[in-house]
């Protein structure tokens, strides 16, 4: 058991932890992570790309559903504002990334507020359908503005440099996206313990309640639109750097699933939630891949023959298993691991 | 001495049904004032209005010379007034710290951008309102439960936690809808002991609704007595407990008519 773990000062008390060893644990973990793409093959450093590119839009979509209980089906659309904002800035302007990244963001924030003001008044499903509805809109609006997004040719997106590096592959693309990252996870949790954070909360769990303590919600159902799309818009980029050919079939309704079943496998309202979400899921395809290649012969011939279906249907179960028996997802599992072992071998 | 509160000529109606009619009184700056009558009096719908949760049919609420039926619901905080809800309306997901720095809401300035880089400005409001937020938790005596989440709570401590969130407005006004009710007399009584530290220490004005007698009869300075969406009665409590109008309304009439 943790004992003798005093607060002496208030700023302790809004420190995101004033514990050391939390800290060594996060520094470690940073450590491995800044050395990752020295020590692993070039395929793991993408599969670790894609997740930490996944982390970035768990951690936005959170600020709109898990803080707010705003449930947006609408992540591919905002997703592919930021990678086509990113890609026609980047080849067709000459933008040099550093201004692209942010502007990827802002264009998705100032979208937002096309879906955030008239959806106002809708909760739950409603707005659901609201947001999806928008993810079609904004594919149209792609096919068919041809002169700016090239539309149905796509665009390839190139010629991304900060420094020289080319951050588009390798390690400066690891590098690039893992910043991003670490910089979108600190940004939700410092909005998390200020009043705009709790704000959030206070109008998913009761509306009525956070009006009269004197929330405004109208200003903050927005701000959570824009601040929410704004990340989403740069993990729209990130992707967009990654995979280098952009068209509006990457931003399909099922990016918009996989991104509510992060948040629903990590826990729902929790950043640390979206983030291990975010990571399984990434990496479940991979774990698929490797049960097959241990079952051998004929099993592992049949997973390349329906790769995306076997995927699809291992997303499937893994919601249902879920939702049935860990409601709280991975992060209340870990609450209840470190609670067992805080007080083992007493039962409380 | 000019009230703190009045409501003038205030009438509700909910499509053919009129849920207030015409009522009036006004509170004293400083007093414990109560609304008390039978069941589906229109006490809530009362406190609905002065809240601009609901908007009256007719009539005006002043409260400090200000129109409240004129005022979005979320500059109420601002202006100084504060309520708790008949059912719970806690935050129940969020700690009963998180609970109290929400109150705090209408005094806090920090704006997105200086939230999330939480530097400065930010973080030493965020250390004020903490150390604030404790001086509440300490008044209620809810320190044992300070990092609870609100959900796993019981009914009296949640009661509690929603009163702490209206303290932390520092409300010059505080409406408390049926504080009480669900709790044990231990729990009334610390209750009744808040309100009227609240009362002598911070000069706080009260308004609450309340069924039970004991703690409305012990502590109120004035009481108004509403049934059927009418004013029947208003004076000290011994006065109204003594009304005939007010006898009726919760005993009925000797013939037994009603």
């Amino acid at each position: 058991m943790r004992t003798g773990h005093y607060k002496e000062r208030w700023s302790q008390y809004v420190a995101l932890s004033d514990n050391p060893t939390v800290w060594a644990w996060v520094a470690a973990l940073l450590a491995a992570l800044l050395i990752a793409p020295v020590v692993l093959d070039g395929y793991s450093t993408t599969l670790l790309v894609s997740a930490l590119i996944a982390v970035v839009g768990a951690v936005g979509l959170n600020v709109l559903t898990g803080t707010t209980g705003l449930i947006s089906l609408g992540q591919a659309g905002f997703l592919a504002v930021g990678a086509y904002t990113n890609g026609v800035l980047l080849v067709d302007h000459h933008w040099p990334v550093w201004a692209t990244l942010p502007a990827s963001g802002v264009v998705a924030a100032a979208v937002s507020l096309v879906v955030g003001i008239p959806s106002l008044r809708l909760k739950g499903l409603y707005l659901a359908i609201t947001t999806l509805a928008f993810s079609f809109i904004i594919n149209h609006v792609i096919l068919y503005t041809e002169s700016v997004t090239h539309g149905p040719n796509g665009i390839f997106v190139n010629g991304a440099k900060i420094l020289g590096f080319d951050v588009q592959r390798g390690a400066p693309l690891y590098y690039l996206v893992l910043g991003v990252a670490v910089l979108s996870v600190l940004t939700a949790l410092n909005l998390a313990r200020t009043r705009i954070g709790r704000a959030w909360m206070a109008i998913r769990d009761h509306d009525v309640a956070a009006r009269v303590m004197g929330i405004d919600l109208v200003r903050y159902k927005l701000l959570a639109f824009m601040v929410s799309s704004f990340i989403v818009g740069v993990a729209g980029a990130l992707i967009s750097l990654q995979i280098r050919f952009i068209n509006i079939d990457v931003f399909a309704l099922i990016l918009s699933i996989e991104a509510i079943a992060f948040l629903i496998l990590g826990g729902l309202g929790s950043i640390g939630g979206a983030i291990l979400g975010a990571i399984f899921l990434s990496f479940l395809p991979e774990m698929i891949r490797l049960a097959f290649a241990m079952l051998g012969g004929s099993t592992a011939s049949l997973l390349g023959n329906y790769l995306f279906e076997i995927r699809g249907m291992a997303y499937g179960v893994v919601i249902v298993v879920f939702l049935r028996w860990v409601p709280d997802g991975l992060i209340g599992l870990w609450r209840d691991i470190r609670t067992y072992w805080s007080n083992w071998p007493l039962a409380y | 001495m000019s009230a703190l509160l009045s409501l003038h000529d205030v009438t509700m109606r909910f499509g053919g049904l009129t849920a207030v009619n015409g009522v009036e009184f006004a509170v004293q700056e400083g007093q414990i004032y109560s609304l008390i009558g039978p069941n589906g009096a229109g006490k809530t719908t009362i406190f609905n209005l002065i809240s601009a949760v609901l908007r009256p049919t007719n009539g005006r609420i002043l409260f400090d010379g200000r129109d409240l039926t004129k005022v979005p619901t979320h500059t109420l905080a601002h202006l100084g007034i504060a309520r708790t809800f008949q059912n719970l309306a806690v935050f129940k997901h969020e700690t009963v710290v998180n609970n109290l720095l929400v109150g705090m809401h209408a005094h806090l300035r920090t704006d997105p951008i200086s939230a999330a880089l939480f530097f400065g400005r930010a973080r030493r409001e965020e250390i004020r309102a903490r150390e604030r937020v404790e001086e509440i938790i300490d008044f209620l005596e809810i320190a044992d439960i300070r990092d609870h989440v609100v959900g796993t709570l019981s009914y009296g401590q949640q009661k509690k936690v929603e009163l702490g969130r209206a303290l932390a407005v520092q409300p010059r006004l505080l409406l408390l809808d049926e504080m009480v009710s669900g709790m044990n007399q231990e729990e009334r009584e610390d209750i009744a002991r808040f309100i009227l530290d609240l009362k002598d220490e911070l000069g706080m004005t009260v308004l609450m609704v309340e069924h039970d007698m004991g703690i409305v009869m012990d502590i109120s300075d004035r009481v108004c007595v509403v049934n059927h969406g009418r004013r029947i009665a208003e004076g000290t409590p011994d006065e109204v407990s003594v009304d005939p109008a007010v006898i009726e309304a919760y005993l009925g009439s000797k013939r037994g008519a009603a």
